[in-house]
């Protein structure tokens, strides 16, 4: 039977803890201790939806079968030090869907997996239309209602948001996101980011200051909330 | 080599840029003495001090006369510095208190003043550059006959060849102002006896008093003048951007001899260089046969070049068998218009033989102009080194012709008479290749006399009867002349070669064995042994190690002495040329050049001889060059070397450290992540409720506790490195928030955030662990009930964290509690680290920051993390 979720951890403490709390939210599970084991488990007929993937493990560094991982249709999420942005951003790039900061919240965690596993399902997202914890964007039409208001957006904010909105949940580097709206040359301009993303937050947030929508993963990137907290 | 010599224009603004900090050197020029030089100086200088400038008085002569002793009086003198030569106290300069008195102006007389032996320089003129190099300004006195370069045409009217000159250069910055008097009121000063004239001078001087020559001075001083005023008109306009239309675009080259003719052309042609405001070279072109130029003629010739680099010139030497031909190639070489050489006035026989250079350069150059000027050395016959044997060459020739009769008699019943004929050019020959050029016409002669006397009829005799015999004769001296001349020639050639070949080995050996040496007690004991063998000295390398002398590469205990150590420490901290032979503390017997490398300078050379001649041939000097740079780099290799290493082992150390911490991040952290999440899992009710609490916020504790300590070992090690990048302040906030959520939750935090409060350049994480630490702190310290808030305000060009609490504040020694491990009074029981706020400051200080902490207004205490904004704004239009 297909598994939801294959936890990749070497200390067995934490992999009981995490079946416990899988178990109590009904997600059926597998366990692998090892790079190889996780590899031959996702490899298998019956592969899993979500892979939550300790970095350290005794036989390879995570990071180098996240892309395989991916490459298999899995989402891969991280778990990694609150400090580790470069190893967060690297998992990122190659593919991760979602990183946890150890020591983790359960409920957290329990919501990215749902997360992980609403955005596999629902994968042929509309073309023309996105929707996030209290919107939509309508892309032919130019449109974007936040709390059931119509909400007037430059080009640039409605790309950021259109963007942002193409997996809500999961976390767009700044690279990938400088890059997809300016274009390659401007990667390195994380300024522009911030700016459209200040003016974004003007016209889609109830509090700018105190944003819930557009929310930021510092060193890392911005994800767009998936749903209201 | 030198460089051609054009001043590029990076070179010519330097130049004027040394000048703006340089102190200004004014010179008060006359064309005699007694016009009233030193007078008109006092009296400005008396007028600059009612003016409120500094101005004191190095050294002054009032020669006995009232009224200038008048002038001096309200000036402050400096004292004298006394030194003792040779049982006679002397009176000098006082260079150093003139530096230690450091004043605006400083009054020295006569520039052109020897200073006594033992003097740190043995000319005045460079005691006035030191102090204007050290930005202080000197007025000056001198006599337009002291100036080098006009050091001939003043000899060359009045019979008086003044021996104390100042190089031109040293006035070309100057502020030149003329004391002029005409000739007829100065010879009545003299004859009122006004003018004063040292004793033993005063005749040769007296020489100068009379009404033609004194206006022949007094023009030539006008002349220099309105040259100086021209020079400095032509750099303002160069300065100030203006396009100069006086610079001539001339170029000079001048061929430099040996013998008082080659000072003479220097100075003709630093003359006409004035006139077109050239630059100008000074070659010496070294060809075969004047390397065997010895003794004095080769000391003669570096004086020489010394003067044309005194007065501007740069310098070039070049090997070459033509002199004639090498000149011209020079001078097309390097653009040159127009080419200065000497022509000696010497019979038309001599010229015949040897050639005049002069006719072979006007032959040559072509589109080049060629000044020649005859030379004073009549009377000065061209050294030749006297021959110590001065028969052996003739007996030789004697013996060989003698070998061969002996040799042709033995052989007549087999041989014609022709063959007896081309036997007797064997001698010829041999001692044309062997012997030089005198044995080789003796061998010729000893050969006719021995074939007119043994082999030609009637036999026995001298009588010539036949023209045949007179042909063989003729022959005989032409084949000797000519080998000889063929001979000598491939010798000289060959010498050359083996020379260069020699220099070059020697220095490729001495690369080599410097290359392979990674210790300094060695490398200096290396250099000093090939260095001392090469140029047959004595060799020491001296470093400055704690601001004491160090010498090494010498077996001898202590070579240096005082005067010695302190031509070294010079070289050592200016980094110039100092010792014997050199224009700075020359009291000293060695010589020192600086060891110069990318890394400054790594030490000097010392080198001496034990003789009374120059420590450096000039024809050694190239060489001398060469082994320093090698000596510098091998240096300067070893620094290098050292500091890889260095690094290497700090590396193994980081690694080693890195190692150990990730290894306790992990064993420590993961266990205690597992508890952390154990905690958590458990519902925190029924009869175990506050157990689970406790268990949650203590494990949450050590959690902090042990990210504390990574911390601050991180901060210890220094390997706290801030990756800086746009930041939205408000960000960190929120996240902070976030994860105050999970660790204290149920802590009221209330925030007050400026929307628009600019973005700075920041480390996000450095900043994310601030706010938590300070937060955090806030919170351990508040009543429980009490809120902390924490603000974002910009003010200026800063932006400011605030974290505000309602605890029971700071006391008065607050700076303290930034401290490692420092606890406020009463503050035990709140528990924590005690690294929270030290990590904080450090985190704060790496990014640029400052923290503050002061009391709140109703109770409480309050932090400010103030951070400066990133310089990048203004790109709101891309949004």
């Amino acid at each position: 039977m297909r598994k939801d979720v294959l936890i990749v951890d070497d200390e067995s403490a934490i992999r009981r803890l995490l079946v416990g709390a899988l178990d109590r939210t009904g997600l059926s599970h597998d366990e692998a201790a090892t790079a190889a084991a996780a590899l031959r488990i996702a490899t298998s007929p019956q592969p899993p939806q979500v892979v939550l993937l300790d970095l350290g493990l005794p036989d390879r560094d995570g990071l180098e079968i996240v892309p395989q991982l991916a490459a298999l249709g899995l989402a891969v999420i991280v778990l990694t030090a609150r400090d580790a942005t470069t190893e967060k951003v690297a998992a990122l790039d190659l593919g991760a869907d979602d990183f946890v900061t150890k020591p983790f919240d359960s409920d957290e965690l329990l919501a990215r997996v749902r997360s992980a596993i609403r955005r596999r399902t629902g994968s042929s997202v509309d073309a023309k239309l996105r929707t996030f914890a209290s919107g939509s964007i309508d892309r032919d039409a130019h449109q974007v209602i936040i709390r059931g208001q119509l909400t007037d957006l430059t080009p640039r904010e409605f790309d950021l948001l259109w963007t942002l909105a193409e997996k809500p949940g999961r976390v767009m580097t700044h690279v990938s996101l400088v890059e997809s709206i300016w274009g390659q040359a401007h990667k390195d301009d994380l300024e522009y980011l911030r700016v459209a993303v200040r003016s974004l937050r003007k016209k889609i947030e109830a509090d700018p200051a105190r944003p819930v929508l557009v929310i930021n993963e510092p060193g890392v990137g911005y994800r767009l909330a998936s749903e209201t907290r | 080599m030198t460089d051609p010599p054009n001043e590029t224009d990076p070179e010519r603004f330097l130049r004027l840029a040394h000048r703006e900090q340089r102190g200004r050197l004014t010179a008060y020029l006359g064309a005699a003495p007694g016009v009233g030089k030193t007078y008109r100086m006092l009296q400005d200088a008396g007028r600059r001090k009612t003016e409120g400038t500094d101005v004191i008085v190095g050294i002054a002569e009032t020669h006995g006369r009232s009224d200038t002793a008048q002038l001096l009086e309200p000036l402050e003198a400096l004292p004298r510095h006394v030194l003792l030569h040779q049982g006679h106290s002397l009176e000098e300069f006082d260079i150093d208190a003139a530096l230690a008195r450091n004043p605006d102006l400083i009054l020295v007389d006569e520039l052109a003043h020897s200073n006594a032996p033992g003097s740190r320089h043995p000319k005045r003129w460079q005691d006035v550059e030191e102090l204007l190099d050290a930005g202080i300004d000197v007025a000056t006195t001198v006599n337009i006959q002291h100036i080098e370069s006009l050091n001939d045409v003043v000899a060359g009217f009045t019979h008086v060849r003044v021996r104390e000159t100042v190089p031109d250069q040293v006035l070309d910055d100057a502020e030149l102002i003329v004391v002029d008097l005409p000739p007829e009121a100065l010879i009545e000063r003299l004859e009122a006896g006004k003018v004063y004239l040292p004793d033993t001078a005063g005749r040769a001087l007296s020489n100068f008093f009379t009404p033609t020559k004194l206006a022949a001075l007094r023009e030539l001083a006008l002349r220099f003048a309105a040259r100086s005023v021209d020079r400095r008109l032509s750099d303002q306009l160069e300065t100030s951007g203006e396009k100069n239309d006086f610079v001539s675009g001339e170029r000079l080259l001048v061929a430099v001899s040996a013998g008082k003719g080659g000072a003479q052309v220097v100075r003709h042609a630093k003359r006409m260089a004035d006139i077109y405001y050239a630059p100008w070279t000074a070659v010496v072109i070294e060809s075969g046969s004047a390397r065997a130029v010895r003794g004095a003629q080769r000391d003669q010739l570096a004086d020489n070049l010394a003067l044309a680099a005194s007065l501007g010139a740069s310098l070039m030497t070049i090997a070459a068998d033509n002199v004639g031909q090498a000149l011209v190639e020079q001078a097309k070489e390097l653009r040159v218009s127009q080419i200065v050489i000497g022509k000696s006035r010497r019979s038309r026989w001599f010229e015949w033989r040897h050639g005049s250079i002069a006719q072979d350069v006007i032959r040559h150059a072509k589109g080049i102009a060629v000044h020649v000027v005859p030379l004073d050395d009549a009377d000065e016959k061209p050294q030749k080194a006297r021959d110590p044997h001065p028969y052996r060459d003739p007996m030789l020739g004697l013996l060989l012709v003698g070998a061969t009769v002996a040799l042709i008699h033995f052989l007549l019943p087999w041989i014609s008479a022709s063959a007896v004929d081309l036997l007797m050019l064997l001698p010829v020959i041999l001692s044309a290749t062997r012997l030089r050029m005198s044995g080789a016409l003796w061998s010729a002669i000893w050969a006719a006399l021995g074939y007119n006397f043994f082999f030609t009829e009637p036999f026995h005799t001298l009588n010539i009867y036949s023209t045949e015999d007179i042909i063989t004769f003729v022959v005989l001296a032409m084949v000797a002349g000519v080998v000889g001349g063929l001979a000598g020639k491939v010798r000289r050639q060959a010498e050359t070669s083996a020379g260069v070949a020699r220099l070059n080995a020697s220095l490729a050996r001495f690369a080599g064995l410097m290359g392979g040496i990674s210790d300094k007690d060695e490398t200096a004991r290396v250099a000093c042994r090939e260095i001392g063998m090469l140029l047959d000295v004595e060799a020491v390398i001296v470093s400055l190690e704690d601001d004491e002398i160090v010498v090494r590469g010498d077996d001898k205990s202590d070579p240096l002495d005082i005067v010695d150590e302190a031509a070294a420490r010079w070289t050592l901290e200016r980094g110039e040329p100092t010792g014997r032979d050199t224009g700075t503390l020359n009291a000293s017997d060695w010589q020192f050049h600086p060891l110069k490398t990318s890394l400054g300078t790594m030490g000097a050379l010392g080198i001496a001889r034990v003789t009374q001649q120059r420590v450096i041939r000039p024809d050694d000097a190239t060489l001398l060059a060469s082994l320093v740079d090698q000596t510098a780099l091998a240096h300067e290799r070893l620094v290098l070397e050292a500091q890889a290493r260095q690094v290497g082992t700090l590396r193994e150390r980081d690694r080693l450290r890195g190692a150990l911490l990730g290894s306790i991040a992990h064993d420590l952290r993961t266990p205690l992540t597992a508890v952390i999440a154990a905690a958590e899992a458990i519902p925190a009710e029924g009869g175990f409720a506050e157990e689970v609490r406790i268990a949650r916020t203590e494990s949450r504790r050590l959690q902090r506790f042990l990210n504390d300590l990574l911390e601050a070992s991180r901060i210890e090690h220094g390997t706290i490195e801030p990756t800086l990048e746009s930041i939205e302040l408000a960000d960190i906030i929120t996240a902070v928030l976030h994860d105050l959520r999970q660790d204290r939750p149920g802590a009221r935090v209330v925030t007050r955030i400026d929307p628009d409060c600019p973005f700075v350049s920041s480390d996000p994480l450095l900043l994310r662990h601030i706010l938590i630490n300070l937060i955090d702190n806030a919170l351990k310290f508040s009543p429980a009930d009490s809120q902390v808030d924490v603000e974002l305000v910009a003010r200026d060009d800063r932006v400011m964290y605030r974290i505000l609490d309602r605890g029971p504040g700071l006391p008065a020694e607050s700076q303290i509690l930034f401290d490692r491990f420092e606890r406020l009074e009463g503050s035990d029981r709140v528990g924590g680290s005690g690294l929270g706020l030290w990590i904080a400051k450090n985190f704060t200080e790496a990014v640029g920051g400052t923290i503050t902490a002061g009391n709140r207004e109703g109770g409480g205490a309050i932090f400010e993390v103030a951070l400066p904004i990133s310089e990048t704004r203004g790109i709101e239009t891309h949004a």
